[in-house]
């Protein structure tokens, strides 16, 4: 076991391989609040990459409603009770002291790699989900929890922020390219790499032996059996998208497909430069501007170790303890920040969705004070910015405005469609 | 000496003997083998590929190997197992022939969660040099492993298993470009996992230590397996010389050889397996003796007929003692 820095909890933990990282790193963030659950980013998914036979069951992007949706069925229930089974009760954090390279604070539970080292027989804690978990991929749709121990009933008054008492919410899955990847590890023949460029992890088709260890120990469930093939699959980040080198992309690198295609314009994602180890200060990338510099998109179960790089604004309606439990201790300052927006957070959230092409650097030209209202008790204005991204080879590619303005179909377009 | 005692003495050689007839020609052990030398004599007769229970190999003299789980290297797992080990060769091939007890015949990896039983003979590439045997060789002393599977066997015997046959039930309107290798990934870069038209149920591997496992260039090692009333019977065919970077064989010389076993129904797959130690593997000139073609009936007729003989002579005996 080597020791490696996670900064997503904070402290070394232990990795079965050495510290190692790509020049930079696959990222994004969803932001919760705004997802509509339509699954276009699931279909968008599947009609690129698992139509084939084998593949029947694999929803590389998935949409899940939580609290009880999950696909594989409970796959983070079962994992949050292996972790506290191999460490009960201790799965807790101190947030105390932060700092850049703790942003979150200290975890100081187990993770899935430490939790192993009990019997010492595996490199990470895991299971291998059933055939029938991989069934109903979005079971328990738009199923909200209820007063706990009482079921059938919903709260009366169900409502209010800035908790519901009666509340569900979509959570958006894909792999995480993780900087310490489950899958990696558990691989016994190294046949799954993540690629120096990108960080994007890639299963070798051909090196791998279709022994599922990678299946039984990514926590997220990301990596897939294909019974054709006698091989494990998972989503590869749309690589020829994002490395530019598919033609629709005229050599820049462009988004994933289920990134491109969100209509409730929730996803962006991007590439972040990584240098000694960690995120370059890269003030003006958006992704690391939402993430480490605003901190308002967190990790999904960071507790886990594998450092995933998928980030979530958390939903703002949802008890807090359930969503610490998911994304960490930075949930309150996130959603305090979401909730009531600095000026440069309300310009880069417009960049959401407004291009294919992945956004390295964007530019703020300020503009007019548009609105004023009160938000929680305080003042907040909203000034008319206009955001300009750029791409890899700094060419503007978008411009848009915080207040988009209102534009009247005219009459001769009326009924024209 | 008394004529009874002499009759009784006489009948206890008869039996002796008829025991001792049957043993040998029925290819039995009365312990297990006082040797870790697998001798590979010279069959006398040709080594039929494709049925492991032949005659020829009761000219082979079986000895036991100990396995035991791996537990060096995660993941961890197995647990203690005897392989039967028989070795052949006809001065062109090498006939490796492996035998264990496994309650189950797990042929499938069509399902999430289904494994398939293997059993795997490992041999270093230069002729005697080995590591211990559950490293997987090492970077100077590289190993070239056969790997027998349960599955592939099944795809052979059976013919491929697809998702028709694994989900009968299931509904799918259409598959796009079904005919495309491209969109069967590991198919279109020659992963031999993938194959849907499999003419061998082994697998050629090299490695050179722990993870490097990797499939050879030649898919060059032929066999097959059966599995009877609770045990694998799997046989490995290869020529005695395939070339450079592959195991060498020549008669009048010897290498080493380990062995590990796989149990599906255990989830058992990778380093989660069965092995032994490497044991000495010699390639004799000595012309085996399966008994020249003699078959079970014939060897029960004779140890009858000496029962026969052997009860008649003590009753004629008592008879006489009675009569003095
Ligand atoms: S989410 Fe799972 S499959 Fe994806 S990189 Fe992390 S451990 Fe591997
Ligand atoms: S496309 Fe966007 S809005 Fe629709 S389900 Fe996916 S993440 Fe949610």
């Amino acid at each position: 076991m080597a020791k490696v820095y996670n900064w997503q909890l904070g402290r070394e933990m232990d990795y079965r391989l050495e510290e190692a990282h790509p020049d930079r790193q696959f990222a994004a963030v969803f932001n919760i609040n705004r997802c509509i659950a339509c699954q276009t980013c699931t279909m968008a998914c599947k009609s690129t990459w698992t139509f084939s036979r084998g593949q029947e069951y694999m929803w590389w992007n998935n949409v899940e409603s939580k609290p009880y949706g999950g696909y594989p069925h409970h796959w983070d229930v079962k994992l949050l009770e292996m972790l506290e089974k191999a460490n009960p009760g201790g799965q807790k954090w101190d947030s105390s002291q932060r700092g850049d390279r703790s942003p979150y604070g200290t975890y100081n539970g187990q993770t899935i790699f430490e939790a192993a080292a009990a019997t010492g027989d595996e490199n990470a804690i895991g299971y291998l989900p059933t055939e029938e978990e991989w069934t109903g991929p979005n079971l328990y749709e738009d199923t909200p929890k209820g007063p706990a121990g009482v079921p059938g009933v919903y709260h009366t008054d169900g409502a209010q922020l800035p908790e519901h008492n009666t509340w569900f919410f979509y959570l958006q899955r894909i792999c995480n390219h993780c900087t310490y990847p489950g899958c990696v590890s558990a691989c016994p023949r190294n046949a799954i790499y993540k690629r120096p460029e990108d960080g994007i992890v890639l299963i070798d088709q051909e090196r791998c032996r279709g022994y599922r260890k990678c299946v039984e120990q990514c926590p997220y469930k990301k990596a897939m059996y294909r019974p054709t093939t006698r091989v494990s699959e998972k989503c590869v980040g749309c690589y020829p998208r994002v490395e530019g080198s598919d033609p629709l992309t005229n050599g820049v690198p462009m988004e994933t497909r289920c990134v491109a295609t969100c209509v409730g314009k929730i996803r962006l994602q991007g590439l972040v430069k990584i240098e000694n180890g960690d995120w370059a200060e890269d003030r003006f990338n958006p992704l690391y501007y939402l993430i480490r510099q605003e901190r308002v998109a967190l990790p999904l179960y960071p507790q886990f170790g594998t450092e995933p790089n998928i980030y979530y604004i958390p939903p703002r309606w949802v008890p807090r303890p359930y969503l610490r439990q998911m994304f960490g201790p930075g949930v309150d300052d996130a959603i305090e920040r979401y909730t009531n927006p600095s000026r440069e957070l309300l310009a880069v959230l417009q960049l959401f969705r407004t291009t294919q092409t992945i956004i390295f650097r964007y530019e703020i030209e300020d503009g007019e004070l548009v609105s004023e209202t009160e938000i929680n008790g305080r003042t907040w204005q909203m000034y008319n910015d206009t955001i300009i991204g750029f791409d890899r080879d700094d060419n503007e590619v978008v411009r848009v405005s915080v207040d988009e303005g209102i534009i009247e179909r005219g009459q001769q377009y009326q009924n024209s469609i | 000496m008394q004529s009874t005692t002499r009759w009784t003495v006489t009948a206890i050689i008869f039996a002796a003997l008829a025991t001792a007839i049957v043993l040998t020609l029925g290819d039995m052990r009365l312990a297990s083998s006082q040797t870790v030398t697998l001798v590979a004599k010279q069959a006398d007769a040709e080594v039929p590929l494709d049925d492991p229970f032949d005659g020829v190999w009761k000219g082979a003299g079986p000895i036991e190997a100990p396995l035991s789980g791996q537990l060096v290297i995660q993941p961890k797992g197995g647990g203690d197992r005897t392989v039967t080990a028989r070795a052949l060769h006809d001065n062109d091939r090498l006939y490796v022939l492996l035998e264990w007890q496994d309650d189950t015949e797990d042929l499938l990896v069509s399902s999430q969660t289904e494994f398939t039983d293997a059993v795997a003979v490992q041999f270093p590439v230069s002729e005697g040099e080995s590591v211990p045997s559950f490293c997987m060789g090492d970077p100077t002393a590289p190993v070239n492993v056969w790997q027998w599977k349960g599955a592939w066997q099944n795809d052979i015997d059976e013919g491929y298993v697809g998702i028709d046959d694994a989900y009968p039930n299931a509904l799918v309107d259409t598959y796009p470009f079904e005919d495309e290798d491209v969109f069967y990934p590991a198919r279109s870069a020659g992963n031999i996992f993938a194959q849907t038209d499999r003419t061998t149920p082994v697998d050629n591997l090299l490695a050179g230590s722990f993870g490097t496992l990797t499939q050879a260039d030649d898919q060059i090692v032929d066999g097959s397996g059966e599995w009877r009333d609770g045990s694998w019977r799997v046989l490995f065919a290869r020529d005695l010389d395939s070339g450079e970077g592959y195991s060498r064989f020549s008669v009048n010389e010897s290498t080493n050889v380990a062995f590990a076993v796989w149990d599906g129904a255990k989830n058992e797959r990778n380093g989660i397996k069965s092995v032994s130690q490497f044991l000495t593997l010699t390639l004799s000139d000595e012309i085996a003796d399966s008994g020249g073609g003699i078959e079970v009936w014939q060897i029960a007729l004779i140890a009858i007929g000496v029962a026969a003989l052997t009860g008649a002579l003590a009753f004629r005996g008592w008879q006489r003692s009675k009569q003095q």
